[in-house]
């Protein structure tokens, strides 16, 4: 309004020309109303000097000059009377315009007299320092020294809000536009090095102007609080961030999450208090101001955490039960921050990276499995996650053709052996199988909301009925148990089997009488038989103490057809007729490779002593008969024995110094009893060939068949009808192969195993497919 | 060191004779073929096999011979058509050959063939096995006293001359 009256009158001058009476008489009375409120009650124009005075004073003490330069001497009296003045001509707000005006000349670049672009000077000298240096310290001084442009030109408060105001306004705006884009990284390193200082104390090398108590008021001064705000919350997230990798990395062993709150507390509220808590007046004002960001920062801590823990998940699932404490803080982490689906993935991906290829051990795989599948209940006891994360590894192990037995082999528990799968405290319970949700129940809950689709709620929790669950049916557990346990009773001698009788019975609770009666038998027959020897024994003496084991009941055997020679075979006719006549109704059949025997061999110049497995024995037994003999024609002796196993026996005798091989050449490999110790033998290659021998002996095969050569063993007979059936009806369908292999008996395999067979036999190149029917190769 | 402990085992009920009318005869022929096809799988000769057509049926098998090498029907390979009647084993199955055969013994043109074990020589005791080993034969060492196909046996003598 004051500046349009400003020009009125040459305005008015053009328009009077054509203006009517009556806007002349408005314009005079606007004009004298003008002259009127400046010159005042005045006497002539002595009002108007007295304003032009006070304007000119008030002026020269607005004008912003040079911080260096000497401060001028005011008389508040006349500068007071000089504001009141302007006051009542209503003058202030020009005094304002013109004030403000100055102010851009001084800090812009613009040219007003001496003190032109002070601030913009500065600026540049420490803008360009801390670029030299990258020091945050330059930076804080540059605040401090605009934080004292600022008092030096502030207008008094006196001269009321509307001033004060627009000088804060213009003074912020134009600091603002003369700092470079520099400034920001440089102020952020300044805002990291005083949380520094409050997070870790101060240092002798924490310069001077950070800790200065003055540059947050500063900051708020100058606006930079405001303005860069983010850039404040983002240095407090970095510095978390910072703060929880470097304490939280790879220890899992405490917990870290109520640590970190409490340093969150400790040291980065009081720092939170400079910027968020400005102007609080009392510490309850102050908590209310920091409720919504404190939160926020916290959140970030959890998030943070819980990203690290996620990438160290499987390490941490290796070291459990050592990491349990990192799983309850990731529990709670996960409370908070929503991240269940990226630790899914990470599992996923390391276990598929680390645990689920060929190099992998069975076992191994096995133990880490169990890990997870306790881990992930600290984490998540409805499962869900586990669920998620096992479908791989269950699968996996599914392919593995010596899971079973690994699972077999850590039920068994050994008790010297700590490295069960199976905790001993776990109390041993019946195999759980998955239960139809009881909706009667009145604590049913719902699904987990991220439950999959295949999920069960009430599936089998303890560690081996998941184990179990694995495979479809348990089944081919208790067969491979059965294997397991026929090798473990054949391999004790001392007669007692209270630790396979201990562990029946716990495998018994777990997987139910009925279908360990088989193992039951086994055990009974490892008693009986002792019975039974100790009966032939009292009848007449032998020196053989036979196992007898009942055939239906025992997994098969590896097949071998040695016939006992001399007095060996005579020792078992004896005890054969004895046997029969305790059990007449029963018939033995030796299965003499089996065992091992203690032999004596009185040579003429020495006495040799060995325990030998059975066809040693028999071979040896035949050099009492004639003192050379080829190798062709012992094994014609002792029936079906595979050459090289011949000839290791024979070999063993020979470490022994017993024989001497005298080979003209290979087909023809003869050996000779040494009734004598040949002059030329040393003593050194004796010993060292023993040893190799000995191990030689330990890495022999066991004499039960396993699941898996039973499974070969009867796949064999069923690819005879493969051939039959695809010689004489052409080629054919899986399905149809499937179909027609019911005529073989006890064939109880699935489509998906007949066509890995196929597949199989296809690569051996013995059939081949084309549009899904398979034909024989010819 | 084996015993086969009887008492243990469980023993099949002895099976009510009383009552065995015609389903319990289909059922023993049905055994005694899986039998003998089990058998014929398992006894791996040489240039002979058979098979049931279908798992429907298992009366209707299908079978090939390979001459035997150092023959004419050295290198050739036969089809041939089993159908065991309902009485099987105590009359004898109905065999044709397939692949048109020039053979003595054999009708060319509806591949019935002329062997006595076939006929009136038949005993319970053969089985598919013995019957394809006697084809088998029959291709190299025919017998020109009963010819079914008398071009063939013709050229036989001559060939034998």
């Amino acid at each position: 309004m004051q500046m349009r009256s400003h020009g009125f009158p040459c305005f008015v001058v053009e328009i009077i020309m054509a203006a009517s009476e009556a806007l002349r008489n408005q314009v005079a009375a606007k004009w004298q109303d003008s002259f009127n409120r400046l010159n005042r009650t005045g006497v002539g124009i002595s009002g108007l000097m007295e304003f032009s005075k006070a304007w000119a004073v008030a002026a020269e003490f607005l004008r912003p000059r040079d911080l260096g330069a000497p401060p001028k001497d005011f008389n508040t009296h006349e500068i007071r009377s000089a504001f009141d003045v302007l006051m009542q001509c209503r003058m202030l707000p020009m005094l304002l315009e013109s004030f403000v005006a100055c102010l851009d000349m001084s800090i812009c670049q613009r040219i007003c007299g001496r003190n032109q672009h002070l601030i913009t000077d500065d600026v540049t000298r420490f803008m360009t320092e801390y670029d030299a240096s990258g020091d945050p310290d330059v930076i804080g001084r540059l605040v401090l020294r605009l934080a004292d442009w600022y008092f030096a030109w502030a207008p008094g408060g006196e001269l009321g809000q509307t001033i004060s105001s627009a000088y804060i306004v213009n003074f912020q705006t134009h600091v603002f536009s003369v700092l470079p884009a520099a400034f920001a990284a440089g102020f952020k390193r300044l805002l990291a090095a005083t949380l520094a200082l409050f997070t870790e104390g101060a240092t002798p090398g924490v310069p001077a102007s950070v800790q200065d108590s003055r540059l947050w008021p500063s900051f708020e001064l100058l606006g930079l609080a405001d303005r860069y705000e983010s850039l404040i919350a983002s240095v407090c997230y970095e510095h978390i961030e910072t703060h929880v990798l470097e304490t939280c990395a790879g220890k899992w062993d405490e917990p870290m999450l109520s640590r970190l709150r409490e340093w969150m507390a400790e040291k980065v509220v009081p720092w939170m208090l400079l910027p968020y808590a400005r102007g609080a007046k009392t510490a309850e004002e102050a908590r209310t101001m920091l409720q919504g960001v404190g939160s926020r920062f916290d959140f970030h801590v959890c998030k943070t955490l819980c990203d690290l823990r996620t990438k160290e998940m499987f390490d941490i699932v290796i070291d459990y039960p050592d990491s349990t404490h990192a799983l309850h803080d990731l529990k709670e982490c996960l409370q908070r921050v929503d991240q269940r689906t990226q630790l899914v993935r990470a599992l996923r991906k390391s276990n598929k990276k680390r645990l689920l290829h060929p190099g992998a051990d069975t076992k191994d795989i096995l133990t880490q499995y169990v890990s997870l599948i306790r881990c992930l209940r600290v984490i998540d006891p409805p499962g869900v996650l586990l669920f998620k994360v096992a479908d791989p590894i269950r699968r996996y192990l599914r392919d593995r053709p010596d899971t079973i037995r690994c699972i077999v082999a850590s039920l068994v528990v050994d008790g010297e052996s700590g490295d069960s799968l199976v905790d001993d405290d776990e109390p041993i319970q019946p195999l759980q199988s998955a239960q139809v949700d009881d909706y009667t129940d009145p604590n049913w809950e719902p699904e987990p909301i991220d439950a999959g689709p295949d999920f069960r709620a009430n599936k089998p929790s303890d560690v081996v009925s998941t184990l179990v669950s694995i495979y479809d049916s348990k089944d081919l557990f208790v067969k491979e148990l059965q294997v397991l346990l026929a090798q473990r009773l054949l391999a004790v001698t001392d007669g007692n089997y209270e630790k396979e009788r201990r562990n029946l019975e716990i495998l018994k609770i777990r997987f139910g009488e009925a279908p360990l009666q088989v193992c039951e038998v086994m055990l009974k027959d490892m008693t009986d038989s002792k019975r039974i020897d100790q009966h032939v024994q009292s009848q007449s003496s032998s020196v053989m103490h036979p196992t007898i084991i009942s055939r239906h009941f025992w997994p098969k055997f590896q097949s071998s057809k040695i016939q006992m020679p001399g007095q060996l075979h005579e020792i078992q006719e004896a005890y054969a007729r004895e046997f029969m006549t305790f059990k007449p109704d029963k018939k033995l059949r030796w299965l003499s490779h089996l065992g091992s025997i203690r032999l004596e061999i009185e040579l003429q110049d020495r006495t040799v002593g060995a325990d030998v497995p059975p066809l040693e024995a028999a071979f040896i037994e035949l050099f009492s008969e004639q003192d050379v003999w080829t190798l062709n024609d012992l094994i014609a002796r002792v029936g079906t024995v595979e050459r090289s196993a011949a000839l290791k026996a024979l070999l063993a005798w020979v470490d022994r110094g017993v024989l001497r091989e005298e080979t003209e050449d290979v087909d023809m490999q003869r050996f000779r009893l040494l009734e004598r110790v040949p002059e030329d033998a040393g003593a050194g290659p004796v010993g060292i060939t023993t040893a190799g021998s000995r191990t030689a002996l330990a890495e022999e095969e066991p004499a039960v068949l396993t699941v898996q050569q039973q499974q070969a063993e009867q796949m064999k007979v069923y690819w005879k009808f493969i051939e039959g059936m695809l010689t004489n009806l052409g080629g054919l369908p899986i399905d149809r192969i499937q179909t027609m292999l019911k005529f073989a008996q006890g064939y109880d395999r699935t489509v998906d195993q007949l066509g890995a067979f196929m597949d199989a036999a296809r690569r051996e190149g013995l059939v081949s497919v084309k549009d899904g029917i398979w034909r024989l190769n010819r | 060191m084996e015993q086969i402990t009887t008492s243990l085992v469980a023993r099949p009920a002895p099976k009510s004779a009383v009552s065995g009318s015609g389903g319990d005869v289909t059922g023993s022929v049905t055994k005694r073929l899986s039998n003998e096809l089990m058998t014929l799988m398992m006894s791996s000769s040489p240039g002979i096999s058979a098979f049931p057509k279908s798992d429907a049926n298992l009366f209707e098998w299908v079978g090939t011979i390979e001459g035997a090498v150092g023959t004419y029907y050295g290198g050739m390979s036969f089809k041939i058509a089993i159908h065991f009647p309902p009485n099987y084993p105590y009359v004898p199955p109905v065999i044709k050959f397939e692949s048109p055969c020039f053979h003595p013994n054999v009708d060319i043109g509806s591949g019935a063939i002329c062997l006595d074990i076939l006929q009136d020589k038949w005993s319970a005791v053969y089985s598919v096995q013995t019957i394809l080993l006697s084809l088998q034969s029959l291709l190299g060492e025919p017998n020109n006293a009963s010819p079914l196909n008398t071009d063939a046996s013709n050229l036989w003598e001559v060939s034998r001359m």
